[in-house]
């Protein structure tokens, strides 16, 4: 089910480093509904431009408080206004949309790999998957300041990268991705990041026979399949053409899409 | 509290409301299901369909621009049969009026797709789409000269018995003179504006932002010209005119009715509010009950006739 909330009110804002924030809003639909790897789709203004909504991976929901939590980077116009909300405006929010993550799965020893604010939606999927499966996280990013919230958010087992070595490997995600591999077999890998990061992330669980999901954004207008704009090219297990990043995804299986 | 009549005849297609949806914003009646029923529309514009599938342009697609969204697409269909086998059928279950945009290379593809959906029941009207400018053979080029457009909608006239409404480019010296062409030609109606020819360029890579280089322009942006263009044509053909271009509520709806158009049709608004349609339908219901409006109809015009 999709809803329309023209309403939801902000519970929250933090700002956290390089330009991103945590957003918090009320809506008990979405949050009863929301599978891990899908968003919402935000009118970040009543006028008209910027003209489109804003897709946006969710991070985290409280069911039980009907909340749903967004950790998003400023990156133009449309999220810069989002993150000058306060508790108690309002948004006009539509979700969730698109195809999650594949979560049946259980027993599994499983990877998550997290580049940037690419980890946001590998949140959520940890916080569905952690009971049943034995997870690992490699997560990675500028400094250590822009992964403190991981710690805020999640307690699973984590090992982090970052490009100044203010904390964990001095160094890519896909290192420590590497290093692990050459120490076990998981079951399932799932990702999320810089185009650069799932690339690498491809070639690595290919060269492993290590079933890889993987979280892509796009610019999109409508969010629902209609305008057919986010289109992303085929994989090898596909036909020439395109897919909908926001129906068909933004959740793919690696060879559904064309990464590399 | 009088109940105004809303309901609108399109060169012989009966709508219960003067608000459709534009072609190419809906797909195939299926994407909005999840907001509102297709049945509170006064009739439902499907993507265009050309002879054979398309997987239309690469992305880039879309660009974001003040108040306006450029689009190169490059009409991306499944092709007539299948929409025929996998797509119509799913609408039969609807009482509003099925609209289907057609489009082609050449004046035998668009009489060829034209065929084939006379043979669907759900089919109640055809849109000629001669106005696309996203696609490098047909599309605009039979849209910016007037033999050439008379031409196709002959053709087409001669291979169905729907309803032919002639979707018109803004992007003509003259939208009269089309307009008057193609009513010549036996259309129906005339649906106008389809998207204004536009481009934006990254100033980082310094490569325009489209794929395809160029796009089609819609959004509020494009509202006055889509405006003016109905107020333009309304006056000089017999036959009714579907204004569209940037509607986004039913105060804009109003201004292209007054402008003398029947019937309206809602696309880029769709993508800000899921629901614009039936609010859009609403609002103008209101409008019409708080100004004692018997009949959406005599509204069409009205911005000229009482001057």
């Amino acid at each position: 089910m999709k809803y329309h909330i023209p309403q939801a009110l902000v519970t929250g804002q933090e700002k956290k480093a390089e330009s991103t924030y945590l957003l918090s809003f009320h809506a008990p639909e979405i949050a009863k509904d929301a599978q891990p790897g899908q968003f919402v789709h935000i009118k970040t203004i009543e006028a008209y431009d910027p003209l489109l909504r804003r897709p946006i991976s969710i991070c985290y929901v409280d069911r039980e408080k009907g909340l749903v939590v967004l950790w998003y980077q400023v990156v133009g116009k449309g999220t810069k206004l989002l993150s000058s909300l306060k508790t108690g405006d309002s948004i006009d929010v539509i979700g969730p949309l698109g195809r999650g993550f594949d979560t049946a799965i259980s027993g599994e020893k499983i990877y998550l790999i997290g580049g940037g604010i690419g980890i946001a939606p590998l949140i959520f999927l940890a916080q569905s998957l952690k009971e049943e499966n034995n997870i690992t996280a490699f997560f990675g990013g500028k400094n250590k300041e822009q992964l403190l919230p991981v710690n805020q958010l999640t307690s699973i087992n984590c090992e982090l990268a970052t490009e100044d070595g203010s904390i964990g490997h001095q160094g890519f995600v896909t290192d420590l991705l590497l290093r692990r591999l050459a120490l076990e077999k998981p079951a399932r890998a799932y990702a999320c990041g810089p185009n650069g990061m799932l690339e690498q992330t491809a070639l690595i669980t290919r060269k492993h026979n290590l079933p890889l999901q993987v979280s892509l954004e796009s610019v999109m207008a409508c969010g629902v399949g209609a305008c057919l704009g986010c289109t992303c090219e085929k994989g090898s297990s596909g036909e020439e053409g395109w897919v909908k990043v926001c129906k068909e995804g933004p959740v793919f299986w690696e060879d559904e899409v064309k990464l590399l | 509290m009088i109940k105004p009549d809303m309901s609108v005849d399109i060169g012989g297609i009966r709508m219960q409301n003067p608000v459709m949806t534009a072609s190419g914003t809906f797909g195939f009646g299926e994407v909005y299901e999840d907001f509102f029923s297709a049945d509170e529309l006064g009739a439902l514009v499907v993507k265009g369909v050309t002879p054979e599938a398309r997987i239309g342009n690469p992305p880039s697609r879309l660009v974001e621009t003040p108040a306006g969204l450029l689009n190169a697409i490059g009409l991306e269909n499944p092709g007539v049969e299948a929409v025929l086998k996998d797509y119509l059928p799913h609408l039969k279950g609807y009482s509003v009026p099925v609209i289907v945009n057609i489009a082609g290379n050449t004046i035998e593809d668009y009489c060829l797709v034209a065929e084939r959906l006379s043979s669907s029941e759900v089919v109640k009207g055809l849109e000629i789409n001669i106005s696309c400018p996203n696609v490098k053979a047909g599309g605009m080029a039979f849209g910016s000269h007037p033999d050439m457009a008379a031409q196709v909608v002959r053709a087409v006239r001669k291979n169905t018995k729907l309803p032919l409404i002639v979707k018109l480019s803004p992007n003509v010296t003259s939208i009269v003179e089309m307009a008057l062409a193609v009513e010549e030609a036996g259309a129906d109606a005339i649906s106008l504006i389809n998207t204004l020819l536009g481009m934006a360029i990254d100033i980082e890579t310094r490569r325009p932002r489209l794929a395809n280089i160029v796009g089609g322009l819609s959004g509020p942006a494009v509202k006055p010209v889509a405006v003016r263009m109905v107020w333009q044509v309304a006056q000089h053909v017999k036959i009714p005119v579907i204004g569209l271009g940037g509607i986004i509520t039913a105060e804009d709806a109003l201004e292209f009715i007054m402008a003398g158009a029947t019937a309206v049709a809602i696309g880029t608004g769709q993508f800000l509010n899921p629901r614009c349609c039936p609010d859009v339908v609403k609002g103008i219901f209101e409008y019409c009950q708080n100004n004692n409006i018997k009949r959406i109809g005599d509204l069409t015009g009205i911005a000229w006739k009482e001057a």
